[in-house]
C-alpha cells in the first residue's frame, strides 16, 4: 500500500575551461558557459546590496535545482533583503525559519515529503530540498540542529552562504571570521590592533569529518560552473549533503560592488579558502587546484575590513594560508613560505598589490 | 471578543499569515521595481579588436574566429570573403600584422590566425559552389578598367562584381596573378591553389583577365580615362639595380626576375653557390629558392645586422633550418667575372644608415675587403616600376601619388605596391577592397568619406581570468631536408580540423560580445536577459538592475562598459526612492485576495467532504473577513 | 538541456485521501476497536496519534512525556504505523521540524515537559503566527530550577500568550480524546493553529486508566485528513513568512488574534461532534461539577480535578455548598462559559499548580485571567487563589478543605484575604 518515493535525477553541466573541478590540462580552452538551466526561481526584485555575493549564489543554486524545489530560509540576509516587505522573489515553495532551524526545519520537510509520498498524499516526485543559511546560522546558533539533520540523513541539501559575519545585523563576528577582519563586534584599536583574534571553525571539515556518510563541499562565487554542479551532487546524493559557499558581502568586507566574483576567485588563489569535495562513498577529500598560488595580500589587500592589519597579522594570514596549501596537497612557493616572516610585510595600509583589471568600473 | 466591530482598511489588507504569492519569471518581484538603486548602468558596446584594426583588408578576424570555435566553418568562410577573396592565399604567404597586433601574446602566445585562415579558404576551395555566387547583384553594365591582375587588382574586381560592376583587368605577363605568382615561390604559395582561387573569382562573371596586355604600350593612358572607372594595380616588379663593377656579368640576375621566371614555370640556371644580395623577404624567397632549383648553397649578403634583418621571423627560421647561411653587415663591392661569367665577389664590411628621406645609405668599412667564390648573385635590393606612360605629375620614384582616399584623379584610383612602395599581399587587397568601395561612391554621386575612427581594445581591458594558459597550436612544417629538394613542396603545412578549431578557441574575442553568457549568470538581480544565445544579443532588465557592475566586471571581452546613471547636479535626475521604502498601497491586497481564494476553496472542500458524514453543518462566518459579530 | 531532468511520474490525480495505514496497523486498529485497554495517559496520546495517523513524529527523551514517543517509535517498529519518526537534537529542533512537515502539509506530532518545553519557546508565536496546526503533546513538568520531574502546569501556562490552544486533559480517556478534538479544531480551515494537549506529569501520564478504543473509520469520520491551503508544495508555489514593515505589523496581529476568537464556536461545534461521533459528551470550555447551587466554587485544571470532585463530595456531605468549575481549555480563555457557569457563586477560588513570579496576584498565572473574566460578571464574586500542587505534590482533600474554609471565611469576610494563598504554609 506504500507507494515507492520517487527520487529525482540533476545532469551535471559539462565544465569545459571554466569549472574549478577541472584539470587545468583539459582539452579545450573555451570560455562559453555550458547550456544552463533557463529556469531562475530566484527572481528580480529582492532588496539585496547592489553586487550581493549571498544573492548571485542563491540564483546559482536554484537554478540548478529547478522548479520541483522547497526551500528553507533561515533568518539572515538571504531572508531580510529577500523578502523585505512582505515580498518573494522566489518563484518556489520557500518558508522563512528561525535563525536556528534550518537544520532541523529542514529536516521536518523531508521527513514530511517521504511520508506524504509514501502515503499517498502527494503524487509527485520527492522535491529538492534545500536551506540556505548563513555562517552565523550554520556555524553558530544553528549548528547543533544541522549536525542533527545530517547524522540523521534527511534527504536534503543544507546549504551554508558564509559571509564571514553576521551580516544582516550590520556585521558582526561570526564564527567563520577570519582572523583580522574587522566587524562591529571585533572592532580594532589600540588595545586589539588585529581586530578579530581568532582564527575561524572550519565548518565544511567539521561537516565531513563528524558525518561521514554525507556528501560534503565547498564551492565559491567564483567559480559558477563548479557550484551549479555541486548543488546538482548534493541534490542527486541520497541522503543528506552540506555545501560550504564562499560568497562575498560587499557591505562587511567594503570593496567595490563589480569585485564580488573576482574576490571569490582570489581567495581560492590566495589559499584561504580551499575548494574541495567529500566523497563519502570512497570517503576522500578531492582537493582542487587552482592555477594561480598568490600571496594573501593579494586577497586581503583588496578589501577594507582588513585594512587595519599589521605585517605581523599579515604574515599570521600567510602562515594559515600556507598550512591549507599542504592540507590541499600543494607545494608553497618559496615567496609565500617567505611571507610567513612579518619582515616580509608592510602594515596593510601601505602595501602593494596587484589590483585586478579595472576598466574603471567603480575605482 | 475583542475584535468585535473590527475592520482592516484596504491599504493594509495582507495575505493571512503573510503568505505570499510567488513572483513570475517574466516580471520578476513586482513590488520593488531595484533599479531605482542605480548609481551605474552596465551597456554593451563592442569595440575592435585589435587583430580587425591591424588587418589592412579590414578582415573581421575574431567574428570567423568564433565561427569556427563553434564549428560553423562555411559563416567563418563567408566572413572572410567579406574582405579578401582569396584566403586561401593569404592564409599561406600573409605576414599577418594581426598576429602581432593579438593580444593573446600579453597573456601567452598570440593566434595563429593565418593558420586558421588557411583552413577556411581550404575549406572553401573545397566547395563544391561558390557560396556566394547566388547573392551577387545582376551587372549594372559600367565597367571598371583594371592594370595588374595581383592581389590589388583581383580584389578590386572582386569587390567591384558584389557590388554588381564587370570589370576587365589588364595583366602584362602572359598568366594572372601578379605577384602572387611571378613573385612568391611555389613553396610558399603552390600554383594550383593560386589557380583555384583565381577561377573561384572568375566563376563570378563579370570578371575578364586580358593577359599579355601591359599598360602604357598595349594600353594607353587615354584609353584607361575612358573608362567610368578605373584602378592602377600594377605593383612595383622591377627590381633596383645595383651599380657595381661587374654587375652586368652572366650570371647576376635580378632576384624578382629570377622569382617571376621560375613563378611563370620557365626554366631557370641557377649556380650552386648563389649569393643574394639584400636583406628582405624578397632576398629570403630568392635565397631560399635558389637552394631548390640549383641545389647547392645560398647565402644570403645583407648590409643590416642579423638583428636588422626585416625578414618575417618564421621565414628567417625556415631559411635557417634549410642551409641559407648568412653574411650580415656586409657590402657587395665589384663583381668578378670571367669570359664575362660570374666567378666570385669582392664583399667588404658595411652597416645600413638611413638619409634623412629614409633612403638606404650603405656605410662601407675601407680596408675590409675580401673574395668570395660564386656562380650567382641574385640582386634584391628594393623595387621600382616603369611610370614613364603615365603624366609625370602622378608619379614620384617609382610611386604613383594619390590622395588620402587612394584616389590619382577624377575616378581613377591606385593601390598596392605601386601606391605604397613594397608592402604586403593584404595591404594590396585592402587597396583593391576600398578603392571599389570608393569607386562606387563616386559612380553614384556620393561623397567619399575618411576612414572612421575605431577604438581598440587593449589587453587591460579583458578579463584575463577567463582564459587559461594555453600556448599556440604548433604550426606543422615540412622537415627541412624534403624541403630543399623541390620548388613545388609546400613548406607550411595546414592545421587540422581540430587543431584549427582550438586554436581559435584561444582568441579572446577582444571588445566583441561573443555570447559568453558570463554577464548572464553572475547578475544577481536577474537583469541580464538572453534575447537570443547568438553573440552579442543581451538585454539589461533596468528595472531591476541595481548597477553592481559585477557583469562589466567578469566580462571576459570587454565589451560591457558602466555609464553613470545619475547626474547629482541635475535635480531632476534625481529619483525619489518611495518605492524602495514603503509598499505602495494597495499593492499587498493583489496579494491578500490570493491566499483568501486558497482558504476559501479550502473550507468549501471542506465541508463538501464532511457533509453527510455527521458533521453538525458549517459555522456561519468567513474567517479573517471585517466582520460585526461572531457567535 | 534546459530544465531540469525527473525520473519517474507525476500521479494523475492528487490523493488527498486518508492516507495509507499499514496493513498490521489496520488489523491492530480492527482489533482494538470497541474495546478498553488500561493506559496511562502516555501510551493513551501515542494511540491517539496512531489513530490519527499522524504523518511526522519529531521526538526528544525528557521526562515524564517521553513514554509517548517511546510507544509510538515501537508502533512504527512493529510496522502499526507508517510515519517520519525524527529523534531531533533538542527540543528546539523538534518543534522546527514539526513546523517544518506540517508546513508541507503532513500531520506533525510533538511533544516534551518541562525545560524542554521552554528550550523551544522561540518557535510558539512562530508556529501559530505562521497558522500551520501541528500537536504538542505535553506531560507537564516543573521548571527548573532545579531538577524536579513532578507536575506543574507553568511549562504550558507560560507559553499561553504565543496564540496556541491550549488545555489540559485529566484522564488518559481524555487524553486519547483530546488528542483527537484538538486536531480537528485547529487543522479546521477556520481555525489553523498548533494546540497543546497537556496531561499532568505523573498525575495523568503515569497513571493508568480505562481508555475505550474506537474503530479507525470512526476516528476517519470524524477526523478529515489535514490539508493545509497553502502548503510548500512545487506545484503551487507560495513563500512563508516573508520580511515585513511595520506598518504591515497590525493587521497581521489582528488576523492572529481573529483566529484564536474564531477557534471558539469551531471548539463547540468539534466538541459536540465528538460526543455524537464516539459517544463521550465533554463540555465546550467549562465541566461543571456541582456549580447549581454552590455559594463556593473552585476553579482548576487538570489532573487534580479528578481529586477535587472526591474533596468536593465529601464537603457536600458537610453541607459545604461548593462546586468546581474545570477549565477544559485554558487557550481560548472561557471568559463567557466561565461567568455562565459561575453565576450565583459567592466566592472563587482557583486552584494554581503553577507559578506566575510576580504577576498581580503574587501567585500564579490562572487566576489573573479568571479575576478579568469575573470583573466583567453581573453579581462579581470574590475572587482568591489558592497555589497547591507545586513540585509534583499530590493535592489532598484536606488542603481543599483548606481552600474551602478560606473562600467561607471571605464570604462571611466580606473580602478575600489576600489574592494568592499559598496552601501548607498559611494557617
Amino acid at each position: 500500500m506504500a507507494k515507492e518515493v520517487i527520487r529525482q535525477f540533476l545532469p551535471l553541466l559539462e565544465e569545459e575551461g571554466r569549472g574549478a573541478a577541472t584539470d587545468d590540462s583539459a582539452g579545450r580552452d573555451r570560455h562559453y558557459l555550458p547550456d544552463t538551466p533557463e529556469e531562475d526561481p530566484y527572481q528580480a526584485g529582492h532588496r539585496t546590496c547592489a553586487g550581493c555575493g549571498p544573492a548571485i549564489e542563491y540564483r546559482w543554486v536554484l537554478k540548478a535545482a529547478g522548479q520541483d524545489t522547497v526551500v528553507a530560509g533561515p533568518t539572515g540576509c538571504m531572508y531580510v533583503a529577500n523578502s523585505t516587505y512582505l515580498c518573494t522573489p522566489y518563484t518556489v515553495p520557500w518558508a522563512h525559519t528561525p535563525i536556528a532551524s534550518g537544520g532541523s526545519f529542514t529536516s521536518g520537510m523531508a521527513a514530511g515529503y517521504e511520508a506524504l509520498i509514501r502515503k499517498g498524499r502527494h503524487p509527485g516526485p520527492y522535491p529538492n530540498i534545500i536551506t540556505m543559511s548563513g555562517d552565523g546560522s550554520a556555524a553558530d546558533i544553528g549548528l547543533g540542529p544541522i549536525s542533527g539533520a545530517l547524522y540523521r540523513n534527511h534527504d536534503a541539501l543544507f546549504i551554508c552562504y558564509d559571509n564571514e559575519c553576521y551580516a544582516n545585523t550590520g556585521i558582526q563576528v561570526s564564527p567563520t571570521t577570519p582572523f583580522g577582519g574587522m566587524t562591529t563586534f571585533t572592532p580594532f584599536g589600540k588595545a586589539i590592533p588585529e581586530g578579530t583574534r581568532l582564527p575561524p571553525k572550519n565548518l565544511a571539515r567539521m561537516m565531513a569529518e563528524g558525518h561521514p556518510h554525507c556528501y560534503v563541499a565547498t564551492a565559491t562565487v567564483g567559480y559558477p560552473v563548479d557550484l551549479i554542479n555541486k548543488t546538482r551532487k548534493g541534490l542527486n546524493h541520497r541522503g543528506a549533503a552540506f555545501m560550504h559557499c564562499f560568497t562575498p558581502c560587499q557591505k562587511g568586507w567594503v570593496y567595490q560592488t563589480s569585485m564580488t566574483v573576482e574576490i571569490g576567485r582570489r581567495v581560492v588563489e590566495a589559499g584561504l579558502f580551499p575548494v574541495w569535495e567529500y566523497d563519502p562513498e570512497e570517503r576522500r577529500y578531492h582537493y582542487f587546484h587552482p592555477p594561480v598560488q598568490r600571496p594573501v595580500t593579494d586577497y586581503l589587500a583588496m578589501q577594507g575590513r582588513f585594512g587595519h592589519m599589521l605585517a605581523e597579522h599579515i604574515a599570521t594570514v600567510q602562515q594559515q594560508a600556507n598550512r591549507n596549501w599542504e592540507t590541499i596537497g600543494m607545494d608553497v612557493p618559496a615567496e609565500l613560505r617567505a611571507g610567513e616572516d612579518p619582515e616580509h610585510h608592510k602594515r596593510m595600509r601601505d602595501e602593494s598589490y596587484s589590483m585586478p583589471l579595472n576598466r574603471g568600473v567603480g575605482a | 471578543m475583542s475584535v468585535r466591530g473590527t475592520r482592516i482598511p484596504p491599504h493594509l489588507q495582507l495575505p493571512i499569515a503573510g503568505v505570499t504569492p510567488p513572483p513570475t519569471e517574466k516580471e520578476g518581484q513586482r513590488l520593488f521595481p531595484t533599479g531605482n538603486f542605480r548609481f551605474y548602468r552596465p551597456v554593451y558596446r563592442d569595440k575592435t579588436p585589435p587583430c580587425n584594426n591591424a588587418c589592412p583588408t579590414g578582415e573581421q578576424i575574431q567574428k570567423y574566429l568564433d565561427f569556427v570555435k563553434h564549428e560553423r566553418f562555411l559563416d567563418g568562410y563567408l566572413t572572410i570573403l567579406e574582405d579578401n577573396p582569396m584566403p586561401s592565399v593569404t592564409g599561406r604567404v600573409c605576414y599577418h600584422p594581426c598576429e602581432t597586433a593579438c593580444n593573446r601574446a600579453e597573456h601567452d602566445e598570440p593566434i595563429g590566425i593565418r593558420s586558421v585562415e588557411r583552413f577556411l579558404g581550404d575549406y572553401g576551395l573545397a566547395l563544391a559552389d561558390n557560396p556566394i555566387a547566388g547573392d551577387l547583384p545582376e551587372l549594372n553594365g559600367t565597367t571598371v578598367a583594371i592594370v595588374g591582375s595581383g592581389p590589388a587588382g583581383l580584389a578590386c574586381a572582386y569587390h567591384l562584381r558584389r557590388r554588381g560592376y564587370p570589370s576587365v583587368i589588364f595583366e602584362a605577363l602572359g598568366k594572372p596573378g601578379g605577384m602572387l605568382r611571378a613573385g612568391i615561390p611555389h613553396w610558399h604559395l603552390p600554383e594550383e591553389i593560386l589557380d583555384a582561387e583565381i577561377a573561384k573569382l572568375l566563376s563570378l562573371g563579370g570578371i575578364e583577365i586580358r593577359c599579355g596586355v601591359r599598360a602604357g604600350e598595349d594600353i594607353s593612358w587615354e584609353e584607361l580615362r575612358g573608362y567610368p572607372a578605373a584602378f592602377l594595380a600594377l605593383g612595383q616588379d622591377v627590381g633596383r639595380r645595383l651599380p657595381v663593377d661587374g654587375i652586368g656579368s652572366r650570371g647576376v640576375v635580378g632576384a624578382l626576375e629570377f622569382l617571376r621566371e621560375a613563378g611563370l614555370g620557365r626554366p631557370v640556371t641557377v649556380g650552386s653557390q648563389v649569393l643574394v644580395i639584400g636583406g628582405g623577404n624578397t632576398a629570403s624567397d630568392a635565397a631560399r629558392s635558389a637552394i631548390r632549383l640549383g641545389g647547392g648553397h645560398a647565402t644570403i649578403v645583407s648590409l643590416e645586422s642579423e638583428t636588422e634583418l626585416p625578414i618575417v621571423p618564421e621565414d628567417l627560421e625556415q631559411a635557417r633550418d634549410e642551409g641559407v647561411a648568412f653574411a650580415p653587415n656586409t657590402a657587395l663591392v665589384r663583381v668578378l667575372s670571367c669570359d664575362d661569367h660570374v666567378t666570385g665577389a669582392v664583399v667588404c664590411d658595411a652597416a645600413l644608415a638611413k638619409d634623412d628621406s629614409g633612403a638606404v645609405v650603405p656605410r662601407l668599412v675601407p680596408g675590409t675587403e675580401r673574395e668570395v667564390a660564386c656562380d650567382t648573385i641574385m640582386i634584391a635590393i628594393g623595387q621600382v616600376q616603369q611610370l614613364a606612360w603615365l603624366p609625370s605629375y602622378l608619379s614620384d620614384g617609382g610611386v604613383i601619388t594619390a590622395d588620402e582616399h587612394g584616389r590619382v584623379e577624377g575616378t581613377m584610383f591606385v593601390g598596392g605596391d605601386v601606391m605604397r612602395g613594397p608592402s604586403m599581399v593584404v595591404d594590396a587587397l585592402g587597396d583593391g577592397k576600398r578603392a571599389a568601395r570608393d569607386i562606387d561612391r563616386l559612380l553614384t554621386a556620393q561623397a567619399l568619406e575618411p576612414e572612421p575612427d575605431v577604438e581598440v581594445m587593449p589587453y587591460q581591458g579583458l578579463n584575463p581570468a577567463y582564459f587559461r594558459h594555453a600556448p599556440r597550436m604548433p604550426i606543422p612544417l615540412t622537415p627541412p631536408q624534403q624541403r630543399r629538394a623541390s620548388q613545388k613542396v609546400e613548406v607550411t603545412l595546414a592545421y587540422s580540423q581540430q587543431e584549427a578549431i582550438a586554436e581559435s578557441d584561444r582568441c579572446m574575442s577582444c571588445g566583441v560580445c561573443n555570447g559568453c553568457d558570463n554577464c548572464y549568470i553572475v547578475c544577481p538581480d536577474v537583469s541580464v536577459l538572453r534575447d537570443a544565445r547568438e553573440n552579442g544579443h543581451y538585454s539589461i532588465r533596468t528595472t531591476y538592475c541595481k548597477g553592481c557592475l559585477v557583469c562589466v566586471q567578469e566580462c571576459p571581452t570587454g565589451c560591457l562598459e558602466k555609464v553613470p546613471e545619475l547626474d547629482f547636479d541635475d535635480p531632476a535626475d534625481v529619483v525619489r526612492m518611495e518605492t524602495a521604502f514603503a509598499p505602495y498601497d494597495g499593492a499587498h491586497a493583489e496579494q491578500s485576495a490570493f491566499t483568501k481564494q486558497l482558504i476559501e476553496e479550502t473550507i468549501a472542500e471542506y465541508d463538501a467532504a464532511r457533509s453527510g458524514t455527521g458533521g453538525n453543518g458549517k459555522v456561519a462566518f468567513t474567517p479573517n473577513g471585517d466582520s460585526g459579530v461572531r457567535s | 538541456m534546459t530544465t531540469v531532468h525527473v525520473e519517474g511520474a507525476w500521479a494523475p490525480e492528487p490523493d488527498y485521501g486518508p492516507g495509507s495505514r499499514t496493513p498490521d496497523g489496520i488489523k491492530m486498529l480492527a482489533g482494538l476497536a470497541g474495546t478498553r485497554k488500561r493506559l496511562n495517559g502516555c501510551a493513551a496520546a501515542a494511540y491517539a496519534a496512531m489513530y490519527a495517523n499522524v504523518d511526522v513524529i519529531t521526538a526528544y527523551p525528557i521526562r515524564p512525556y517521553t513514554a509517548i514517543m517511546m510507544n509510538l517509535s515501537q508502533f512504527i517498529a512493529d510496522g502499526l504505523l507508517d510515519a517520519e519518526y525524527i529523534v531531533a537534537d533538542g527540543e528546539h529542533s523538534q518543534l522546527s521540524a514539526a513546523f517544518g512537515a506540517g508546513s508541507c502539509g503532513a500531520r506533525a506530532f510533538t511533544g516534551s515537559s518541562g525545560v524542554g518545553v521552554t528550550y523551544a519557546y522561540e518557535m510558539y508565536s512562530i508556529i501559530s503566527g505562521a497558522r500551520i496546526p501541528i500537536q504538542m503533546s505535553i506531560a507537564d513538568r516543573t521548571l527548573d530550577p532545579p531538577g524536579d520531574f513532578g507536575s506543574e502546569h507553568t511549562d504550558a501556562l507560560c507559553t499561553r500568550d504565543m496564540g496556541w490552544l491550549m488545555g489540559w486533559a485529566a484522564t488518559p480517556q481524555e487524553v486519547f480524546d483530546k488528542t483527537l478534538i484538538a486536531y480537528a479544531i485547529g487543522e479546521d480551515p477556520r481555525v489553523l493553529l498548533p494546540q497543546m494537549v497537556v496531561q499532568d506529569g505523573y498525575f495523568v501520564s503515569h497513571i493508568a486508566g480505562e481508555v475505550e478504543m474506537p474503530a479507525a473509520a470512526q476516528v476517519d469520520a470524524y477526523l478529515p485528513p489535514y490539508r493545509l491551503p497553502f502548503p510548500l508544495d512545487p506545484r503551487n508555489p507560495v513563500s512563508h513568512g516573508p520580511q515585513i514593515h511595520p506598518s504591515q505589523g497590525p493587521p497581521l496581529q489582528l488576523e492572529r488574534a481573529r483566529a484564536m476568537e474564531d477557534a471558539i464556536p469551531v471548539i463547540r461545534q468539534k466538541t459536540d461532534e465528538f460526543g455524537a461521533a464516539f459517544g463521550r459528551k465533554y463540555a465546550h470550555f467549562i465541566e461543571e461539577y456541582m456549580l447549581e447551587d454552590a455559594d463556593i466554587a473552585l476553579v482548576i485544571s487538570g489532573g487534580h480535578a479528578v481529586t477535587c470532585r472526591a474533596a468536593i463530595r465529601l464537603l457536600r456531605e458537610r453541607g459545604i455548598k461548593v462546586g468546581m468549575a474545570r477549565l477544559m481549555w485554558v487557550r481560548p480563555f472561557p471568559s463567557d462559559d466561565l461567568r455562565a457557569a459561575l453565576r450565583g457563586v459567592k466566592a472563587v477560588g482557583v486552584v494554581e499548580t503553577n507559578l506566575g513570579l510576580g504577576g498581580s496576584t503574587y501567585g500564579g498565572i490562572l487566576a489573573p485571567d479568571v479575576t478579568t473574566a469575573l470583573y466583567h460578571a453581573e453579581n462579581r464574586p470574590l475572587v482568591t487563589s489558592f497555589m497547591a500542587g507545586l513540585g509534583g505534590e499530590t493535592v489532598p482533600a484536606a488542603e481543599f478543605d483548606w481552600m474551602a474554609g478560606k473562600l467561607t471565611q471571605a464570604i462571611e469576610r466580606g473580602a478575600v484575604e489576600k489574592p494568592a494563598h499559598w496552601v501548607g504554609f498559611e494557617d
